[in-house]
């Protein structure tokens, strides 16, 4: 049955992406959608909701509010909320009941703007895309709004991080991981986006030598500082010992040459026998950058499975294998040797498969962040067995 | 690129006067797009000799998909006019103003403007703005200029007075503002006189008078549009004459951003 799903999980949606992507940046994020909905953005998908303050709201969009397109409900709450909390900006993003009624966001966030003189931009989001599209044009629109003014490269060696939120790397150390390794390289971290970083951080983000895309959620926002600041990216999660090594090397080369690189679609080969090899299901540029470190650390190639609803992400066409829907994905998993996965997606292979669970917050919430261990420049030996 | 969104009563000659203003400027030497916003989908049938197009809604309903391509939903018409009709859903079910929402969005992922370039596009929406949908065409990067076509009859000049107000609502949004009242005539007493006080009332100008004609009837009979039938006649001349009056209008426009 083609679009749909029986056994498996949906993927977290763009407004979970946008309210994800902008959480510690001081902002004010507003969903348009109807009340009791909240909870889908605050706490099932983020896990920062108890330890850190954030302006996520939800409209409360009523049914006479649709019949009677309402606007100036939402224009006046959102005004009154930004006198009393000053967010630094204001984010409106829609759910599908709106984008059905053709609510003008666009139009709304001019009067918001016009009455509070606040930034504030709109996200076309619509409930339906996946988190990755969300929390990509979020970043890019903070981006652009923020961080424009030219500035002075550094003297050292110094790098952003961009694309890092707890949906792909959930709140388990592994972005703290990421930071450590690359200081360690000799890195000056800049900031990280948008993880662990205030917002004067990131609009600083123009005077790094090279950036590091950690998930597809930050590619548009890497070609953005490319063109404005000249700035090269190399895309690539530093998974694995010799992995992360290979990614630092890559960029101290693009600092150099000053050109971009696709690291972890390219410094990997695809297994010879393609069936019964080890398969990754992740985002695509983490999944990617797993089934570098497995080649690069224990000498096994992966293939990379991309779901459907991730195929707006970065992936590898002549390698990587699409799975169009949940049928599709349950046949090209009988041919795989060990899936490292979500654990949701163990349901899809039989019992004597071999299976590594990876979990992934966007997929399964925080059904397995208990078992989500870090994987940034850590050795990946104890794979060996199960892989062999 | 010149944007104009067409309103006014239903059967007040919306269509007609459209289709002969999309003539005009394609006689003026402009590329057009003329996007009729009616279910109905007969915005166009006179550009198209009869032979018309493929409404956007028909193609989803018949085919349960997108279409790739431009030329699934778009025909050439009358001096190269780029003719497409959003159409609408099953009468008495689903949303039109909907189908408007999506045609437009649908117009975007196949890039018209980026590949077609016009230099004019006419949007001919169904009387009102009653939701959203129908408010479309006058949002930001749609129409820049919005003509009320009216008669001196009272329902007419009812319905003109709302649009004004819905346009009116829309001020702090960036949208279009009223161009000008098209005074299409249908031989009521005092006619223009009625028309012009309404129009003083709320600061408008009437920007064309459109003549009774029987000659409209004649060639509409051979599915044509009076300015491609007759270029000279009267009535063709003060819609080649409005189209001048936009086009230097949006000059003004683009001067002044």
């Amino acid at each position: 049955m083609k679009q749909t799903t029986r056994t498996l999980s949906i993927y977290s949606s763009d407004t979970a992406g946008t309210a994800s992507m902008l959480y510690e940046l001081g902002g004010m994020t507003v969903i348009h959608d109807a009340s009791g909905c909240n909870s889908t953005y605050s706490t099932h998908d983020e896990p920062r909701w108890y330890q850190m303050d954030s302006m996520i709201y939800i409209s409360g969009l009523t049914e006479t509010d649709v019949i009677l397109g309402n606007d100036e409900r939402l224009i006046e709450d959102v005004c009154k909320a930004a006198k009393e909390l000053s967010p630094r900006f204001i984010t409106l993003a829609a759910s599908p009941m709106p984008v059905m009624t053709g609510t003008d966001l666009d139009a709304i966030a001019d009067e918001i703007r016009a009455r509070t003189l606040l930034p504030v931009f709109p996200i076309h989001t619509n409930g339906m895309n996946s988190y990755l599209k969300g929390a990509s044009d979020s970043l890019l629109a903070f981006l652009q709004y923020f961080c424009k003014e030219n500035v002075e490269k550094t003297v050292r060696p110094s790098v952003n991080i961009i694309g890092a939120t707890p949906l792909d790397f959930s709140i388990n150390g592994t972005v703290e991981s990421i930071r450590k390794f690359l200081m360690e390289e000799g890195f000056d971290v800049i900031s990280c986006m948008s993880m662990g970083s205030s917002f004067e951080e990131i609009i600083s983000a123009g005077k790094a030598q090279v950036n590091l895309v950690i998930s597809s959620c930050g590619l548009a926002a890497a070609k953005y500082l490319f063109r404005q600041f000249h700035t090269p990216f190399v895309t690539g999660v530093p998974l694995g010992k010799r992995y992360a090594g290979h990614l630092a090397q890559e960029l101290r080369k693009a600092i150099k040459n000053g050109e971009n690189s696709f690291s972890c679609l390219y410094d990997r080969s695809i297994p010879q026998e393609r069936e019964n090899a080890p398969a990754v299901i992740h985002e695509s540029i983490f999944a990617s950058s797993l089934a570098c470190a497995l080649e690069k650390d224990l000498s096994i190639p992966a293939n990379v499975i991309v779901p459907e609803e991730l195929q707006i992400s970065l992936y590898r066409k002549d390698a990587d294998i699409v799975a169009e829907c949940e049928d599709s994905l349950r046949e090209i998993l009988t041919h795989t040797g060990t899936l490292i996965a979500d654990p949701f997606y163990q349901a899809l292979i039989s019992e004597n498969q071999s299976f590594i669970p990876l979990p992934h917050e966007a997929f399964s919430g925080r059904c397995f962040r208990r078992a989500n261990k870090v994987l940034a420049a850590r050795d990946l030996s104890q794979w060996r067995d199960i892989l062999c | 690129m010149l944007k104009v969104a067409i309103y006014g009563k239903g059967g007040i000659g919306k269509s007609t006067v459209t289709a002969n203003l999309a003539a005009s400027f394609a006689r003026l030497g402009k590329k057009v797009i003329q996007i009729g916003c009616d279910p109905k989908a007969d915005s166009t049938i006179n550009l198209l000799h009869g032979n018309g197009v493929t409404p956007v809604m028909n193609f989803l309903r018949e085919h349960d998909r997108e279409p790739n391509k431009l030329e699934e939903i778009a025909k050439e018409g009358f001096g190269g006019i780029l003719c497409i009709e959003t159409g609408g859903p099953t009468p008495g079910l689903g949303c039109a103003g909907r189908g408007i929402i999506t045609t437009f969005s649908l117009l975007e992922d196949l890039e018209l403007f980026e590949t077609y370039k016009p230099d004019v596009v006419l949007y001919d929406v169904l009387g009102d703005v009653v939701c959203g949908g129908f408010a479309a065409p006058i949002r930001e990067n749609y129409a820049s200029h919005v003509l009320i076509v009216s008669s001196g009859e009272k329902m007419a000049l009812y319905a003109a007075n709302n649009i004004h107000n819905a346009v009116k609502n829309f001020a702090d949004r960036g949208y279009a503002k009223v161009f000008g009242i098209v005074l299409n005539r249908r031989s009521v007493e005092n006619e223009e006189e009625k028309v012009r006080a309404f129009a003083d009332a709320n600061d408008l100008q009437i920007v064309a008078d459109i003549p009774r004609s029987n000659e409209i009837i004649y060639w509409e009979d051979r599915n044509m549009t009076i300015v491609e039938g007759a270029e000279n006649s009267p009535v063709s001349k003060e819609f080649l004459a409005l189209a001048n009056k936009l086009l230097k209008a949006e000059e003004d426009r683009k001067e002044n951003e």
